[in-house]
């Protein structure tokens, strides 16, 4: 047993010496308060994907042309998958889907109804999911694939409202 | 011995984390965390188990206070099937011969095989793990049972006319509802499609109406991507019958639930089916019971409330009680909801909280031995349970 704890050790230890984009941020018990509060006062797009979920490989490259072109989008991915993901693999898609740089989070707890339940009780974890938050902390929930002309359009009021 | 016992001590306390290493850093796979059981004639409970990148079998003869050592399934590490409504399951025929069926990936595209093994010895060896069906495209969902004249019916969602579509240049959506019975007591024979179009990632409800008559729920892709759900009553063993809407809940997604429904036919005929929904009509967890194949299913009835995650639902006929449960979340807890029927699902007992857990949970599953009822239940934090269900017939 001690042998194999030495052994992932090193082979951590090999991880972390390789280049790789950065790994995603840890999303666990009180993540959500802390991503909330961080984002206090801020008009942001929290979009919701995952690895195991087909139609949010296929959207993801639609967000990466959208954040290109409008530098006053505020986005989170926070990659939900039931069970948690290998981190590198998130890092890769998202990269490839032009979102490298972008705030990037994936859930690492394995009970994962209390992750949702601390976004959203009523969420059974369906993916994609997207939820815009104004800068009034007012939420917009768009389930399944979302359609940006409604993100861009919202991005207009965020930008037209603000002070 | 040592290495035997700590096997046995990791299945036992619930953890996941052995042979990690195998897949080169820690988390790097996906593991899958279940336990699925059946009851022999004898009353022995057996329980198939992934233990890190194999299965495993356990057997208990005092109802699930000690198991066995694990007997291994698969000689070899394999990339096992860890699709959140997957799992390896375990048949018993009436000798007390065993069907071990689970579910491998073949790629990153979670294009599946299922495999079967069997043991004729009482579990002390199995054969080694083959492919159910010859065709290799994709298999997934597999689940096997034996029907009551003692024939091992096993089905599964199979992709191989997605292929065939592909090739032609036409859409196809979903997978299709495949079927294969054992011709010899070793092999599955020949594999038969019951109906193409049916949601490609969501578990199998099966139950049997008689001898060669298999009953099937699942959910399937009605026009215009609506995913709800359905049963196919066999009217014998190589026809399927007409397939029967249980409810129209107006759940149209183009992505996957990951989330099937449970069955139970009682011995007078009538079907069970609970299910969970995000439809336009609906959302949340439903019952509706139809009195026979024949006839429509009944209105829906919520199960609980969809702010508390209403979730896994599981039905099952013993005795003359169907059994009903489903896990929830309180905000601190996941519990274990159970309901009780004593009159063929016309009238239910107030909902129970059985069991609950405050860490990561297997779906809730049921079992039944002579009359009784049980809760088996794998949990993070207290490992494997069996929970006799009280206030019986």
């Amino acid at each position: 047993m001690r042998l194999s704890i030495l052994f992932a050790l090193l082979v951590a230890m090999a991880s972390l010496a390789r280049a790789e984009p950065a790994s995603p941020l840890a999303f666990e018990r009180g993540s959500w308060a802390k991503l909330r509060a961080s984002h206090t006062g801020q008009a942001t797009v929290i979009h919701f994907w995952g690895l195991t979920c087909g139609p949010c490989l296929v959207e993801l490259p639609h967000w990466g042309k959208l954040r290109q072109q409008r530098p006053d989008l505020k986005l989170v991915l926070i990659a939900a998958d039931p069970l948690p993901q290998d981190p590198d693999r998130v890092s890769a898609t998202l990269e490839k889907a032009g979102l490298a740089g972008s705030e990037s989070w994936s859930f690492t707890d394995r009970f994962y109804e209390r992750l949702r339940y601390e976004i959203d009780p009523a969420w059974a974890g369906e993916l994609p999911r997207t939820v815009m938050i104004d800068a009034k902390g007012a939420a917009t929930v768009l389930p399944g694939v979302a359609d940006l002309a409604q993100v861009r359009a919202w991005l207009d009021t965020q930008r037209n409202s603000s002070p | 011995m040592r290495l035997l016992l700590a096997l046995a001590a990791l299945v036992l306390s619930g953890s996941a984390a052995v042979a990690q290493h195998q897949h080169g850093k820690p988390g790097s796979t996906p593991e899958a965390f279940t336990a699925a059981p059946a009851f022999a004639p004898d009353g022995t409970l057996w329980l198939a188990r992934p233990i890190g990148d194999r299965i495993a079998v356990l057997r208990s003869t005092d109802l699930g206070k000690t198991f066995t050592a694990p007997v291994m399934v698969t000689p070899e590490p394999m990339n096992l099937d860890w699709g959140p409504d997957a799992r390896a399951r375990i048949a018993v025929d009436s000798k007390g011969s065993l069907v071990v069926t689970f579910g491998i990936f073949q790629d990153k595209n979670f294009n599946g095989r299922a495999l079967f093994a069997r043991s004729s010895d009482g579990g002390a060896t199995f054969t080694r793990p083959r492919p159910i069906t010859a065709d290799t495209t994709s298999q997934r969902f597999e689940i096997a049972g034996i029907d009551p004249d003692g024939r091992a019916f096993a089905t599964w969602l199979d992709k191989r006319n997605v292929a065939k579509a592909r090739v032609a240049g036409k859409p196809y959506a979903g997978a299709a509802l495949a079927y294969a019975w054992e011709d010899d007591g070793a092999a599955f024979g020949k594999t038969d499609i019951a109906l193409d179009n049916t949601c490609e990632c969501c578990r199998l409800g099966l139950a049997f109406a008689g001898p060669g008559r298999p009953v099937i729920a699942f959910r399937n892709i009605f026009p215009g991507s609506v995913r709800d759900h359905a049963v196919i009553t066999f009217k014998n063993a190589s026809t399927p019958g007409p397939l029967s809407r249980v409810s129209v809940d107006d759940w149209k997604i183009e992505a996957c639930p990951h989330h099937g429904p449970g069955l139970a036919v009682a011995p007078d005929g009538s079907q069970h089916v609970a299910w969970f929904t995000d439809g336009n009509v609906r959302k949340g967890l439903f019952y509706a019971r139809a009195a026979s194949a024949d006839v429509a299913f009944g209105p829906p009835r919520a199960l609980s409330s969809p702010d508390r995650q209403p979730a896994r639902p599981y039905l099952l006929a013993e005795g003359r009680a169907v059994h009903l449960v489903w896990k929830e979340f309180d905000g601190t807890k996941a519990l274990v909801r159970w309901q009780v029927s004593n009159d063929s699902g016309v009238t239910w007992s107030q909902a129970r909280t059985v069991a609950d857990t405050d860490d990561a949970s297997d779906h809730p599953l049921l079992v039944g031995h002579a009359g009784r009822a049980y809760l088996s239940w794998l949990t993070r934090s207290q490992g494997y349970r069996l929970i006799p269900l009280e206030d019986q017939p």
